[in-house]
């Protein structure tokens, strides 16, 4: 009897765990970079996205920035990547060319409403051999704050106009703890310097370097001149997000060449910082380079079309407009942005300021080159950079290194 | 089952093995599986995404051929291992101070050991504020003394970011050092001290010919510990300098992480780790040798 009882319950427990699988819900994961104090909204998006899918579970993970990258490489490398990820800069393009991601061309050809919501100039920055796997999530790129105080201080009015005009200005600002300039280094923001000087990294074909020219050595020794007379704080080639930003938020430096973002944390912690001592003016030029974000969904994913509904309704006028109000930022869709501006001109005048900068010269986009080896090709490049910089080489031996370097990458 | 091994001996062996079989699976599943399959890993190219290709000694010819930063990183392994001595001697002060009969010094010891049981990372983040520029203490004493008009930017400095990051290190680990020196001092007899005192030795010599010789044991296992330390200091560059500025304070096992997970190569970083194995590998051969090649052997009594 008990013999009995034991074969029948055993019986029914491999059927319920046979029909598991079956009624299991389907399920899609989403990684965002480093938002948790989004955590309500993105509740709202889950919420909404029931609405549309109910068969859908949506599991919501985050990220900071650093851990961003190796966790979504592990969790590919396990056959388990999340169905949609939220990058920033140029690490997809690892992951494109690798063959990860999901072209998204099919679903917009299907639906072309969806394309027609963005700016088409940052449809082209999550491009890979002409095929759209990203769509914009939120919008940033570089341009130049600076302190009005120290301007008026040196006897200055206008933001520079010229390469030379940054170093002259930066110069005369510099005097015992007070430096002129300051830029960040990661992720290509330093560029601009070299694209105003007409300085190109690679060939068009993306194939060979093409930065070792008299201009680009006309341009570091200048860079590597003003870092040691202290006209440019050391801090633009050693320090990473917050040290530069901290440095000019504490009033000691003139300028600063950093993406938009930077703003509210200067802001935050500056207590200088109001409409009539903070200026923002785009580099000379109008370059720029992009730092912005986008979402892609994995190739791996189990539940694309699900994957697709969902990334449309986060990219959907209602949750642009959310988020760029919440988290102070431009979306790259166009209706949303025009709401955001609207927002930002009627409660906070100079961060609409600082996004409408930001919205100018998008023809002078710079440092975002496909490069399927983008990492490694910065890593050889930016070393050398550094170590011309900071006297450890002089331009020549640094260029002459970096080039090498680069084609080294780019022949691989 | 044990009914069916007939001799006593064959049981005992049986059990032995029984008993090792946990331990020897985990060993293998998460140290000789993981060995080899770094090694295979360095021979072929590969990524999370796609499958692997051989690809011969392509990385292996790449590191010691074409790639600076990994001289730079193993220069710097060596010189941060160089500073093991440097510990070891302020290490042994510490100890012979704290050694003798002076008033409250179990309050010294608890203090000099304090900076031991702190995690890596907060030590790199206190440390990274007293080398700061503008604000950091040394800084500030420094200008103070009117030893310097303007801050020193030690961490940004390639002339001072390596020494400023084993200055660190060796602050960490000298109240460890300490007490392992200190349990060797102790166990020095008194009366050996007392005898060559007796024979007309001065302090500089008992110390040479009585403490030294004594306390080898102790300070081979010292050095040791300062050795292995450097090859795993990751969380301390880490934090304090991220291997920069340009390289200047990157070790072989940071160069290992951002090879791996910065630029997204992971085939290049197991040829680095293995790069990395064969230098530890070579020490430990050296070091075996240097305690007259039976370090770790068990004295069985037969």
């Amino acid at each position: 009897m008990a013999l009995k009882r034991v074969l029948a319950g055993a019986t029914m427990a491999l059927a319920v765990l046979a029909a598991g699988p079956v009624a299991a819900q389907k399920k899609i994961s989403v990684l965002t970079w480093n938002i948790p104090v989004y955590e309500e909204k993105i509740k709202g998006w889950i919420a909404d996205f029931k609405q549309i899918r109910p068969d859908i579970t949506v599991e919501w993970i985050d990220k900071k920035g650093p851990e961003l990258g190796p966790f979504y490489q592990t969790q590919s490398a396990a056959g388990t990547p999340p169905d949609i990820v939220n990058v920033q800069g140029a690490l997809w393009l690892e992951y494109a060319a690798n063959g990860a991601l999901l072209d998204l061309g099919p679903y917009l050809a299907k639906e072309r409403e969806v394309a027609g919501r963005f700016d088409p100039n940052f449809m082209k920055v999550w491009q890979f051999e002409g095929k759209q796997y990203l769509l914009p999530f939120y919008i940033t790129k570089t341009l130049l704050f600076y302190n009005k105080e120290m301007f008026k201080e040196a006897g200055l009015s206008d933001p520079p106009k010229t390469f030379d005009e940054i170093l002259s200005h930066a110069a005369k600002m510099t005097k015992g703890e007070k430096s002129g300039f300051l830029t960040a280094n990661f992720d290509w923001l330093y560029w601009p310097l070299f694209a105003m000087n007409g300085v190109q990294l690679v060939t068009p074909d993306l194939k060979k370097a093409a930065f070792n020219t008299p201009a680009a050595l006309d341009t570091l020794t200048k860079l590597a001149k003003a870092t040691d007379s202290g006209a440019i704080n050391k801090i633009a080639w050693t320090g990473r997000w917050v040290e530069p930003n901290g440095a000019f938020a504490a009033g000691t430096v003139g300028m600063l060449h950093i993406h938009a973002p930077a703003f509210f944390y200067v802001r935050g912690s500056g207590k200088w910082v109001n409409q009539d001592t903070l200026g923002v003016a785009a580099v000379p030029g109008g370059w720029s380079t992009p730092n912005s974000h986008a979402l892609f969904i994995s190739k791996a994913s189990k539940e694309p079309d699900a994957a697709w509904e969902f990334l449309k309704l986060i990219t959907s006028k209602k949750w642009a407009v959310t988020f760029g109000t919440t988290l102070n930022n431009l979306t790259g869709n166009i209706e949303a942005d025009k709401e955001i501006m609207a927002h930002f001109k009627a409660n906070d005048p100079l961060a609409a300021r600082v996004l409408e900068v930001q919205m100018s010269n998008l023809d002078k986009i710079t440092g975002n080159w496909p490069l399927a080896r983008d990492s490694q090709v910065k890593e050889a490049f930016y070393t050398e950079i550094q170590n011309a910089v900071l006297g450890r080489k002089t331009p020549k031996e640094a260029l002459d290194t970096a080039e090498r370097n680069v084609n080294r990458v780019l022949s691989r | 089952m044990f009914q069916l091994i007939r001799t006593k001996r064959h049981r005992e062996l049986a059990l032995v093995a029984l008993f090792l079989v946990p331990s020897l699976a985990i060993f293998t599943l998460y140290r000789i599986v993981p060995l080899f399959w770094n090694l295979g890993l360095s021979f072929t190219e590969w990524s999370p995404f796609k499958p692997a290709k051989f690809a011969g000694l392509y990385h292996y010819e790449e590191m010691l051929f074409y790639d600076d930063v990994f001289w730079t990183a193993l220069w710097n392994t060596v010189v941060f291992m160089a500073s093991a001595p440097i510990a070891i001697a302020l290490a042994l002060a510490v100890a012979m101070l704290v050694n003798g009969d002076i008033r409250g010094r179990n309050v010294y010891r608890a203090i000099v050991f304090l900076s031991y049981p702190l995690m890596t990372v907060a030590v790199g983040i206190i440390w990274r504020w007293l080398f700061d520029g503008k604000v950091g203490l040394i800084n500030y004493v420094l200008r103070g003394l009117g030893l310097t008009e303007k801050g020193i930017s030690f961490l940004d400095s390639f002339e001072w970011a390596m020494a400023s990051v084993v200055v660190a290190a060796i602050w960490q680990v000298i109240g460890f050092f300490m007490i392992i020196l200190l349990t060797g001092l102790q166990s020095i007899p008194r009366n050996l001290h007392e005898a060559a005192a007796i024979d007309g030795a001065g302090a500089w010599q008992r110390f040479r010919r009585v403490t030294l010789p004594l306390l080898r044991p102790s300070i081979f296992l010292c050095l040791v510990i300062g050795i292995i330390n450097s090859f795993t200091s990751f969380d301390l560059i880490y934090v304090m300098t991220g291997g920069g500025p340009a390289n200047a304070t990157e070790l072989l096992i940071t160069y290992v992480y951002r090879a791996g997970f910065v630029k997204n190569q992971f085939d290049y970083a197991a040829a680095l780790t293995v790069a990395l194995f064969v230098f530890f590998l070579g020490l430990t051969w050296i070091a075996n040798r240097a305690s007259g090649g039976d370090a770790g052997a068990v004295e069985t009594g037969e």
